[in-house]
């Protein structure tokens, strides 16, 4: 388990300082799939370097089962890590890349050759041990890479973008073979990336960051289904986010209305909303298209694209109040239509800002 | 100094300038000038005849004549002696010096720091070397030290820029991702320098050290001014021998060093692009 207690990072000093991470705290669970999603500069790889120890917290902690790391050497921490760019050592054969760790550990001979041969295998590379790194495919060096970080046995793996590098075909491979090899070994990873569709189908639990803080943490469904914030919605892929008037509260529920329709009782990320203009989360796939008079709309406006896919069409249906909504259907309507939009109330989602 | 130099200058783009005209004339003439007087030497290193201006027929009597000469077989040992110790020396300073200004972080004066390390190039070498004769002479006289160690302190302080230009090229050029993955698995800082970045380092390590050696070997000014007696390297020596005319023997001494220099200066070129 590792506990980041309000941590806070900040590069240069004085005037020209940039604050890269500000008072973060984050439990990642043992032997869990972790991912740190969120957008370029938003802090990840920072914190994943903060956990790795090539960078030292300006002001909190970073403790691994209950010992503090977070000022330790990164020689020091039983932490190892996947690097974007692999650092693979390129005047080494690939064995003694996978054996290096243990190398450095003073292990003894025979165990790091068994470690090395174990791990070959475990990544499907058993025959390249005598070869040369610049002789590897890239999905190679990735598995070579994944197989040097695992042999010493660290208690938390860090991968940095490790798939960013790897073309589509190669990136799905590696997914589900990533994915394996976590349950496999029962170790903690900590996966960085950029992509969310990576991170909804590797992960165990995500967490959003952006700016330099963390926006929301849950499992991917928690975070496709019910995002918290506009930022966290938009950021997860395709859902729409439309206007609503908030009307109040019920229990754990939010009162709103779309235009002067009727009221309506749905989720909401928070119920300390003030009353008023509010975001509401609408997922495409929730959403029926119905004729404009139909008492079931809710929403109405008029079809202005339409992109037919195979298993059915996406259309676009901009709002009367000018904002524009996703939706699958089986037939699209013509371009121009004037439609109405009904949904699933229970699948409505009220955000923060 | 200008040919090392450009030794470290990526090629440009010089497909547009190749077409401008006189380029071509320009270039063999300035070609012809700087190696016309080298090839002329070497020529009449072989020339079976006391005249360096007059060809009679080929021979290699005065390359045996300066193997035997044992002036020259001495000079050329002291040279290499000094070249050698100094050569180690300097590279040692200069990887420790490029280490510091590469991998130390962002510091204050560090751009001081490398402006200092390279400011000896573009000092006159006259003035290093009275310098050091003043230094030396007041150091000398205050140890009572004498010997050939003082000829080879002041060679493996002048080496030292040019040792450190091709390390630190190479440490820019590295990733420091393989110094913090080596961390990352456990080694020490010191077992981080000595698997990982040494080994890399190495190309860039054996040309400075090469062009440390050249540049010490070629040394004549700052060698006349320090050298004690009995420290004649083999410069000093031919120059000493100039004085009474050219002989077809200093030819050939000549001959020897510049395929010594031809052939340090073609193993740094490509040593520096294999590491590309």
């Amino acid at each position: 388990m590792i506990d980041v207690k309000h941590v806070t990072k900040r590069f240069g000093e004085g005037q020209t300082a940039v604050t890269a991470l500000g008072d973060i705290s984050l439990a990642i669970p043992e032997g869990s799939f972790f991912t740190l999603l969120g957008p370029s500069g938003c802090g990840k790889t920072t914190l994943l370097r903060l956990i790795a120890g090539f960078e030292l917290p300006t002001e909190g902690e970073i403790a691994l089962d209950g010992d503090s790391i977070g000022h330790l050497a990164p020689n020091n921490r039983p932490v190892n890590t996947v690097f974007q760019s692999y650092a693979l050592f390129p005047h080494m054969s690939v064995a003694r890349n996978v054996g290096f760790g243990l190398e450095m550990l003073k292990r003894p001979k025979a165990e790091i050759e068994a470690t090395i041969h174990e791990m070959l295998e475990l990544v499907q590379l058993g025959e390249f041990a005598s070869r040369r790194v610049d002789q590897l495919s890239g999905g190679q060096q990735q598995r070579v890479a994944l197989a040097r970080a695992l042999a010493p046995r660290p208690k938390v793996l860090l991968l940095d973008e490790p798939l960013s590098a790897l073309d589509l075909k190669l990136r799905k491979g590696m997914q589900s073979e990533l994915k394996r090899l976590q349950n496999e070994t029962g170790i903690t990873f900590v996966f960085v990336t950029h992509d969310q569709g990576e991170a909804l189908a590797m992960s165990d639990q995500i967490a959003v960051m952006s700016a330099g803080a963390v926006r929301q943490v849950g499992t991917p469904e928690e975070i496709y289904t019910a995002p918290q914030s506009r930022f966290v919605a938009d950021f997860i892929g395709d859902t729409n986010i439309v206007n609503a008037t908030l009307l109040g509260f019920d229990g754990d529920k939010a009162k709103i209305r779309f235009g002067e329709g009727t009221p309506l009782t749905v989720q909401t990320a928070s119920t300390s909303l003030t009353p008023g203009a509010v975001h509401v989360a609408l997922r495409p796939e929730t959403i029926d298209v119905v004729d404009e008079g139909s008492d079931r709309a809710l929403l109405r406006g008029a079809v202005v694209d339409s992109t037919y896919f195979g298993a059915g069409s996406q259309m676009l249906v901009r709002l009367d109040d000018g904002v524009d909504v996703h939706v699958q259907v089986a037939t699209s309507r013509a371009i121009g239509a004037r439609v109405g939009l009904e949904c699933d109330t229970s699948m409505l989602h009220v955000l923060e800002d | 100094m200008a040919k090392f130099m450009s030794l470290f200058r990526r090629s440009t783009g010089s497909r547009e300038l190749r077409r401008q005209p006189l380029f071509t004339g320009m270039s063999w003439l300035v070609l012809v000038f700087l190696y016309a007087p080298i090839a002329v030497l070497v020529v009449f290193s072989f020339n079976d005849n006391r005249s360096v201006v007059r060809w009679t027929e080929f021979s290699l009597r005065w390359y045996a004549a300066a193997l035997e000469n044992d002036d020259i077989r001495r000079s050329a040992m002291i040279s290499i002696q000094v070249a050698f110790t100094a050569t180690v020396f300097s590279t040692v300073i200069a990887t420790m010096a490029a280490l510091a200004t590469t991998r130390g972080g962002v510091y204050r004066g560090r751009a001081a720091a490398i402006a200092l390390i390279n400011q000896p190039l573009m000092i006159p070498e006259i003035v290093t070397a009275i310098a050091t004769l003043a230094f030396f002479s007041i150091l000398r006289q205050l140890t009572g030290v004498t010997g050939i160690g003082w000829l080879i302190l002041a060679h493996t302080v002048f080496c030292v820029p040019f040792a450190y230009m091709p390390i630190r090229a190479r440490l820019s050029d590295m990733s420091v991702t393989y110094e913090a993955a080596a961390a990352d698995l456990y080694a020490s800082p010191w077992q981080a320098f000595r698997h990982v970045t040494l080994p890399l380092l190495m190309p860039g390590v054996m040309a400075g050290a090469m062009l440390a050696f050249v540049v010490s070997l070629d040394d004549v000014i700052i060698t006349l001014l320090v050298a004690g007696p009995g420290e004649t390297t083999l410069p000093i020596y031919i120059l000493g021998q100039i004085r009474r005319g050219v002989t077809p023997e200093v030819n050939a001494v000549s001959t020897i060093l510049i395929g010594l220099t031809v052939a340090m200066v073609t193993l740094t070129f490509f040593l520096q692009r294999k590491q590309k």
